[in-house]
């Protein structure tokens, strides 16, 4: 399943990208900064909440878009980083905002979860070096 | 056979003709439903936005009080995505910051000035230096050719307070 996935991005990937090769990835200005604005670290939040993506330095362009010094963001929810030369995996624990969108509503189960951005060019690979956020923890009650 | 010749001349002649209206008339057939796609400057339609998309400025909140030069402010965007200049995807814009400024015109593009601060690149925030004393900020959102949408996505016009950072 994950490597059909894989394949159908890879593809997906070339058809968009025309020339761009995988290996090669998108870079960002050196003072570039992803971080999460809202909720703060440690924060205890009762229900659904708001997630609130911030980047300095750069911009954001939907998915698809080659852009220079563009990407969209990932969140990244009680998992690890993916693999950071690949394109970021699409399931509920890796959110893509390919709109360009910088909020997102989060309905969590009651307890502790981890949330952390990740940054990506059109294809969906993460720049090089990579733009993530530092890993938060937030504590969810009903 | 001479005859014959001129007949084939007047024919291709007619094709010819034919086949120049015909182009003129796809031409002038095609351009007005894709007018609408791509708002140009000349074009009256505006890009559509969802009801429900808004912009806020998220930092710094209204009626605050700066005690500095440099004020961040943050742009808040929901129900609506981020692209940059040039870029035309559904329900996306680049935010403009209007300084010490009403709202512009809505059908014309944002004016590129120091009382309109135009974000092209998709970005998301910005610092921006301020004199001492009360200054507003709004956020107004633009297509693709830094048109405002229909309805225009734009923020509450909110008022700070920029003092000098104190001294010892």
């Amino acid at each position: 399943m994950r490597r059909t996935w894989a394949l159908a991005a890879m593809l997906a990937g070339t058809l968009l990208a025309g020339r761009a090769a995988l290996a090669q990835q998108s870079t960002m200005p050196p003072d570039a900064k992803v971080y999460i604005i809202w909720p703060g670290d440690g924060q205890v939040i009762k229900g659904a909440f708001w997630v609130r993506m911030g980047l300095s330095g750069a911009g954001i362009a939907p998915a698809g878009v080659e852009k220079a010094n563009t990407g969209h963001h990932h969140l990244i929810v009680d998992a690890d980083l993916p693999p950071l030369d690949q394109p970021i995996p699409n399931d509920h624990n890796h959110l893509h905002f390919g709109l360009g969108q910088t909020e997102a509503r989060l309905d969590l189960p009651p307890g502790k979860h981890t949330l952390q951005l990740l940054l990506a060019d059109a294809n969906h690979v993460p720049h090089q070096p990579p733009l993530y956020s530092k890993r938060i923890t937030v504590t969810v009650v009903q | 056979m001479s005859s014959i010749r001129l007949q084939t001349l007047w024919l291709s002649a007619v094709v010819a003709t034919c086949v120049v209206t015909g182009a003129v008339a796809q031409g002038t057939g095609s351009a007005p439903p894709a007018a609408p796609a791509t708002s140009t400057a000349t074009a009256t339609p505006r890009t559509p936005a969802p009801r429900d998309a808004y912009v806020y400025i998220g930092w710094p909140l209204d009626g605050a009080t700066v005690y500095s030069n440099h004020v961040k402010v943050w742009f808040g965007t929901r129900n609506f995505g981020v692209a940059p200049a040039g870029v035309s995807v559904k329900n996306t814009g680049h935010h403009h910051l209007l300084i010490d400024a009403p709202l512009p015109p809505l059908d014309q593009p944002i004016p590129s000035d120091s009382h309109h601060l135009h974000f092209g690149l998709g970005q998301t925030e910005t610092v921006i230096e301020l004199p001492p004393g009360t200054h507003t900020l709004q956020l107004l959102m633009g297509d693709a050719d830094h048109i405002p949408h229909d309805p225009p996505v734009t923020s509450k016009r909110i008022t700070i307070n920029v003092r000098a950072a104190p001294t010892h």
